[in-house]
C-alpha cells in the first residue's frame, strides 16, 4: 500500500508539473485583424506596494525569533511543524519564494561588484538576520523558516539514513553551488540560485517544465532522504556552517544530561547526530598525525592547482553571460557554423549594433571570467583540503551531540530522549501543582 | 493500575481511529489524484499532437496564401481554422490550469494521509547492540577522505572535460594585426579594381604581349569559377581572389597565382528575407557579384548585390560580415570595394537623391565596425571610387547623380563637389596629371582641380568635353586621357586642355576597362580579344590576342603576368620562366 502510494503521488507530482509548465508557457501570437480591430495596449501590473517589503521584514523576524524560541526553549517539534507550515505558506506560496535569503546573495555580491547596482534595505535585512540568528541560535532558520526547507521537511515521509562518506562527499556540491552563485552574480552574468531555485515554480504554480522536472525529483528524493537540497546544494547553508559552529546557544538532544540510552541514535533523518568517540589509539594517532601534516602540506597546492584548472573554465563558463552566449551565437551564424538565425541574434542585427562591439564586450566579459574562475577554482581547492583535514581530524566527544554545522534544528530527536519527557513530565506536574495551588488559594 | 490500563487502551483505540482516518485519507486522495492525472496528461497529449498538428497546418496555409492572394475560399478556411485553433488552445490552457489546481490539492490532502499514516505508525527506537565503535569511527573517516578524495578527482576530471571543449573564437579586435600597406607593396599587387589606386595603371611592364586562349598558347593555368560575377581579379603576392553569386550563394574565391589551385572557397550569407520582401531579382548584365573584391594584403573583403558585406583572412577563415541591407538599386549594386589605409571603403550609393538613402561607409577593415560614414546628396551611380594622393593630402574621389564629391578618406568629411554628373554613373573617375576626371555617360567628360573647398562647380573645372563612355572608365598616363566605349570608339585626349588627338574604331564591343601598362592600353573586348595599343599621340594598333570566351572583368596585371577573368574561367597569363 505504502510502495503504490509512493508510486502515485512520484507520478501526481511530475504530472502535476508537466501541467503548471504548460499552464504557464503556453503563448500564441494575437490573430491578424483585417477587420481595423486596434488591439488593446499591454498592460504591466503595478508594482508591488512598498509596505508589503516592511511586513515581510517583520514576519521573518518574527518567524525566526519564534523559531529560536521554540527550538531552544520551548523544545517542541509539533510547534516548530506548525511554523513550518506556516513558512510554507507565507514565504512559500503566498510570497512566491521571493525575496529569500537564499537568492540575496547575489544581490549583496553584485553590489559589491557593481558600482550601479543598490542592494535594498530589506534585501540586506533578509540577507544578515538569519545570519546573526543563527550566530545567536544556531540554523533557526532553517529549521522553520526557510520556504525551501520547509516544503522538503512537509514530504518527508520515510527518511533513509545517509551514509557519512556521502553527505562529505555531496556536500562539496553547495560549495561549488555557492562559488559559481558568487561567480556569476560577481560577473553580472547571472542570479542562478533563483534561476535554478527547484521550489520556485511550485511555489508560483508556474514554471519552466525542466525547472519544475527537477524540483520533483528533490521533493521525490525528499520522501526519502531528508531535505537533499539543504544538505548538498543550499549555497547559504555553506555560510550557517561556520556560524552555527560558534552560536552562542544551540539546540541540544538532551535537555540536561545526556545518559548514552542510544534512543536518539537514529532519530535524526538529517545526519546531524554525532556519537561519542572512543579514545585515540596509539597507532592511529601517529598515523593521523603524519596524514595532517601532509594534508595541510597539501592544501595550497589544492588551492593553485584549483586555482589553475579554474582559470581554465573562463571560456565555459562565461557562456552565462547572455552577451557572450549572444556574441558566440552571432559569430557562428557569421562563420556559418551554424544554420540559421534565433530571436536574440535577430534582435540584435535589427538593433544594427557592430559585431565587433558586441565581441569585445563578449572579450571583455570573459576577461574577467578569467580571474573570477581562478578565484572560483582556489576556492573549491581550499574547501576540499579543509573538508579532507576536517574529516581527519579525531575529535572527542562523550555524549551524542547534535553537529552544530550541519544540525537543522528540527526538534526531531527531542521525544527520542528519555531525560526530554522527564522534562516535560516534570513541567506537567508543576504546571498542574501550580494550577491547583492557585485554585486552592481562590 | 486499572485505570492506567484502561487509559491506554483508549490512547491505543484513538490512535488506531486516527491512523484509519489517516490511511482513508491518503487512498481517497490517491484515487483522485491519479483520476486527475490521466485527465491532464490526456489534455497534454491531445494538446501537443493535435494542436501541433492543427497549427503546422495553420502555417502552411497562411505560407499559401502569400501565393494566392486572392483566393478567397482559403483565406475563409484561414480564418475558421484560426479561430478554432485559438478556441481549442484557449479551452486546453482552462483545462489544464483548473486540472494543475485540483490535482495540488489532492497532492497535499494525499500527502496529509501519507504523513498521518508515517506519524502514527512510527516505530520505536531500536539501537543495534554491540557495535564497536572505534571501528566504525575510523572506518567512517577514511570512507570520508576517500569520498572527498573521489569529488575531488571527478571534479578534476569535469574541469577537463569542460576545459577542452571547443571554443568560440571571436575577433578580438584588440589582438588583430590592424596595420596596413604601405604604398609600395600596394603598387607591386594589384589590389583592388583597376589596381593600385583604382587608377587602371600597372606598375609592370613587363606583361605578356602575346597569347592564344583558344590554343593555350601562353596560358600558364585557367581555372573554372564556380559561380558567376562580373567582377575582376585581384592579387596580392601569391593569390588572386575575386567573387561570385547566384541568388542563393554568395562566394569569395582564392587561388594560388603559381598552380592555379582553388586554396578557398568563402561563403557569405545571404539574408533571410523580411517579412513581405520578394527575392532579389538582379538583372543579368550586372548580376549578384558585380562589384570586385579588395584587399590589404592581410584579409580580403567582398560586397554583393544583396548588400553584405564579407571579410576573410588569407586562410579562408571569415572575420567578420556585415549586413548594409539590401541596396535600392534598379540595376543591382556594382560599386567595388576601395581601401585606405585600414579602412574599408563602401560606395552604397542607391535610389534618388532627394531620398537620402545614399551613404558612404568606411569599415574598419580588421572589425568589420563603422569608422565613419557619410551622406553625399546624391542618387544611385555604379562607379567605384578612388583615393588619390593630392598636393593637400588623401582625397576619396566618388562620383553619383549629380555630384562629384571629394571627402577626406580619414573621417569621411566634405572636402568639395562639383555638380557636372548625371543618372547612371557607371564609368569611375581617374586622377592624372594633378586632375581627377569624371564622365556622365553619353554627356560629358570633366576634368576637375581638385584643390577647392565646397562646391567648385563654378571655379574648379579644368576643362569639359562632350560624350564620354557609358561603362568603360578612362585610363590616363599623365599626358593623355583615354576614353573607350562600348561601342568600341576608342578616344584620346590630351589631360591638359581636353584636345582630341585621335579616336579609332575598333570594331567591337567593350564593357572592361582600359589599362595602361608602360606605354601600351590593354584593352578587352567583350569577345575576349585584347587589344594591344600604343598609348601615344597617334593611334598603334601592337597586338592583338584572342582569349577565347566572353570577357567582361577588367584584367590585373602583376610581375610578369595577367589575370583574366572570363565568362566561367579565370586565366593566367604568362611567361612560363
Amino acid at each position: 500500500m505504502m510502495r503504490f502510494g509512493h508510486i502515485i503521488i512520484t507520478l501526481a507530482a511530475v504530472f502535476i508539473m508537466c501541467g503548471l509548465a504548460l499552464a504557464g508557457t503556453v503563448r500564441f501570437p494575437p490573430p491578424e485583424f483585417e477587420s481595423g480591430y486596434e488591439l488593446p495596449d499591454t498592460t504591466v501590473p503595478s508594482p508591488r506596494s512598498g509596505i508589503y517589503d516592511y511586513i515581510d521584514t517583520i514576519v521573518l523576524l518574527a518567524a525566526l525569533g519564534l523559531s529560536s524560541y521554540l527550538v531552544l526553549k520551548k523544545r517542541s517539534r509539533r510547534a516548530i511543524f506548525v511554523l513550518v507550515i506556516f513558512s510554507l505558506i507565507y514565504f512559500g506560496f503566498w510570497r512566491k519564494g521571493c525575496i529569500c535569503p537564499i537568492g540575496a546573495i547575489q544581490n549583496i555580491v553584485l553590489s559589491f561588484f557593481d558600482s550601479n547596482y543598490t542592494v535594498p534595505i530589506v534585501v540586506l535585512i533578509f540577507f544578515l538576520s538569519p545570519l546573526i540568528f543563527t550566530l545567536f541560535f544556531g540554523r533557526t532558520f532553517c529549521a522553520a523558516v526557510c520556504p525551501l526547507g520547509a516544503i522538503q521537511d512537509v514530504v518527508l515521509l520515510r527518511p533513509v539514513s545517509v551514509p557519512l562518506w556521502v553527505e562529505s562527499g555531496l556536500r562539496l556540491l553547495a560549495y561549488i553551488y555557492l562559488g559559481a552563485a558568487v561567480l556569476f552574480a560577481a560577473t553580472g552574468s547571472a542570479f542562478v540560485i533563483c534561476r535554478y531555485d527547484p521550489f520556485v515554480s511550485f511555489f508560483r504554480l508556474s514554471g519552466n517544465i525542466n525547472l519544475l522536472i527537477f524540483g520533483a525529483c528533490f521533493l521525490i528524493i525528499g520522501m526519502f532522504i531528508g531535505r537533499p537540497y539543504c544538505r548538498f546544494l543550499c549555497p547559504y547553508g555553506i555560510l550557517f556552517r561556520p556560524l552555527s559552529r560558534i552560536s552562542k546557544w544551540h539546540v541540544t538532544i538532551t535537555p540536561d544530561d545526556c545518559i548514552q540510552c542510544r534512543l536518539c541514535e537514529d532519530s535524526c533523518p538529517f545526519g546531524a547526530i554525532r556519537k561519542p568517540t572512543e579514545h585515540w589509539p596509539k597507532e592511529e594517532y601517529s598515523r593521523s598525525k603524519k596524514r595532517l601534516v601532509l594534508l595541510l602540506v597539501l592544501l595550497p597546492v589544492l588551492i593553485f592547482a584549483g586555482g589553475w584548472a579554474g582559470s581554465k573554465l573562463k571560456t565555459v563558463a562565461s557562456q552565462m553571460h547572455p552577451r557572450v552566449r549572444l556574441a558566440e551565437r552571432v559569430r557562428l551564424e557569421e562563420t556559418g557554423k551554424v544554420e540559421g538565425t534565433t530571436d536574440a541574434s535577430d534582435a540584435f542585427i535589427a538593433t544594427g549594433t557592430e559585431t565587433a562591439e558586441l565581441y569585445d564586450e563578449a572579450s571583455n566579459i570573459r576577461a574577467r571570467f578569467g580571474l573570477g574562475c581562478l578565484i572560483f577554482g582556489g576556492f573549491i581547492g581550499l574547501v576540499i583540503g579543509l573538508e579532507l583535514i576536517s574529516v581527519s581530524v579525531w575529535r572527542q566527544r562523550r555524549d551524542y551531540e547534535a553537529d552544530r554545522a550541519s544540525c537543522l534544528a528540527c526538534g526531531r530527536c527531542f521525544e527520542y530522549c528519555p531525560r526530554e519527557h522527564n522534562r516535560r513530565k516534570k513541567k506537567s506536574v508543576l504546571q498542574e501543582t501550580a494550577i491547583m495551588k492557585s485554585a486552592k488559594t481562590k | 493500575m486499572n485505570f492506567h490500563i484502561d487509559n491506554k487502551q483508549e490512547n491505543l483505540k484513538t490512535t488506531e481511529r486516527w491512523q484509519a482516518s489517516a490511511v482513508s485519507t491518503a487512498v481517497v486522495g490517491t484515487v483522485f489524484s491519479f483520476i486527475i492525472l490521466v485527465l491532464l496528461v490526456s489534455n497534454f497529449i491531445r494538446a501537443t499532437i493535435v494542436q501541433d498538428r492543427r497549427e503546422q497546418e495553420l502555417v502552411e496555409m497562411k505560407t499559401a496564401v502569400y501565393n494566392r492572394p486572392d483566393d478567397e475560399q482559403l483565406i475563409s478556411q484561414i480564418r475558421r481554422m484560426d479561430l478554432r485553433f485559438r478556441q481549442n488552445l484557449i479551452r486546453t490552457r482552462d483545462f489544464t490550469r483548473m486540472g494543475s489546481y485540483l490535482l495540488l490539492a489532492t497532492v497535499v490532502i494525499t500527502l496529509v494521509g501519507f504523513k498521518g499514516m508515517s506519524t502514527l505508525r512510527k516505530k520505536l527506537p531500536k539501537p543495534t547492540p554491540g557495535i564497536d565503535r572505534l571501528k566504525e569511527q575510523i572506518l567512517n573517516a577514511r570512507y570520508c577522505r576517500l569520498a572527498v578524495t573521489a569529488g575531488l578527482v571527478v571534479l578534476g576530471l569535469g574541469a577537463l572535460l569542460l576545459a577542452v571543449s571547443p571554443e568560440v573564437v571571436f575577433y578580438d579586435t584588440r589582438l588583430v594585426d590592424i596595420s596596413y600597406p604601405s604604398a609600395e607593396q600596394i603598387n607591386h599587387n594589384w589590389p583592388r579594381f583597376r589596381g593600385p589606386g583604382g587608377l587602371g595603371v600597372s606598375t609592370y611592364t613587363n606583361v605578356p604581349l602575346d597569347w592564344d586562349g583558344r590554343t593555350g598558347e601562353g596560358i600558364l593555368w585557367k581555372r573554372p569559377v564556380l559561380l558567376p560575377g562580373m567582377n575582376s581579379p585581384v592579387v596580392w603576392e601569391d593569390r588572386v581572389f575575386l567573387s561570385g553569386a547566384d541568388p542563393n550563394r554568395q562566394h569569395v574565391y582564392c587561388f594560388d597565382t603559381v598552380t592555379g589551385k582553388l586554396l578557398w572557397t568563402g561563403e557569405v550569407r545571404i539574408p533571410p528575407l523580411k517579412e513581405g520582401q520578394e527575392p532579389l531579382d538582379i538583372m543579368n548584365d550586372t548580376g549578384y557579384a558585380a562589384p570586385t573584391v579588395t584587399t590589404d594584403g592581410r584579409r580580403v573583403y567582398a560586397i554583393f548585390a544583396s548588400g553584405v558585406v564579407g571579410c576573410f583572412d588569407f586562410d579562408g577563415n571569415k572575420v567578420w560580415e556585415k549586413d548594409l541591407g539590401r541596396p535600392d538599386n534598379m540595376y543591382g549594386h556594382a560599386s567595388s570595394l576601395a581601401m585606405y589605409q585600414n579602412l574599408l571603403l563602401i560606395q552604397y550609393y542607391q535610389s534618388a537623391a532627394e531620398d537620402g538613402k545614399s551613404r558612404f561607409i568606411a569599415l574598419e577593415g580588421y572589425s568589420g565596425r563603422t569608422a565613419w560614414q557619410a551622406k553625399p546628396p546624391v542618387g544611385s551611380a555604379w562607379a567605384s571610387p578612388i583615393v588619390i594622393e593630392t598636393e593637400n593630402g588623401y582625397q576619396l574621389i566618388t562620383c553619383g547623380n549629380p555630384w562629384l564629391v571629394s571627402l577626406n578618406p580619414a573621417d569621411g568629411t566634405e572636402l568639395w563637389r562639383v555638380d557636372c554628373l548625371g543618372a547612371d554613373v557607371a564609368p569611375s573617375p581617374i586622377y592624372a596629371n594633378g586632375l581627377v576626371f569624371a564622365i556622365e555617360p553619353h554627356m560629358k567628360t570633366v576634368a576637375v582641380r581638385p584643390d577647392g573647398r565646397g562646391d567648385v562647380t563654378e571655379t574648379h573645372i579644368a576643362w569639359k568635353i562632350d560624350g564620354g563612355p557609358d561603362i568603360c572608365s578612362p585610363v590616363g598616363n599623365g599626358e593623355f586621357i583615354f576614353l573607350l566605349a562600348t561601342e568600341g570608339y576608342l578616344s584620346c585626349y590630351k589631360t591638359e586642355d581636353g584636345t582630341r588627338l585621335w579616336e579609332k574604331n575598333l570594331k567591337d564591343y567593350f564593357q572592361a576597362s582600359p589599362s595602361l601598362v608602360g606605354d601600351k592600353l590593354y584593352l578587352l573586348s567583350e569577345e575576349g580579344v585584347m587589344f594591344i595599343v600604343e598609348a601615344g599621340s597617334e593611334f598603334k594598333e601592337l597586338a592583338r590576342n584572342e582569349i577565347g570566351e566572353k570577357c567582361f572583368a577588367s584584367p590585373a596585371f602583376t610581375d610578369g603576368r595577367i589575370y583574366l577573368r572570363s565568362e566561367k574561367n579565370l586565366f593566367c597569363i604568362g611567361n612560363p620562366d
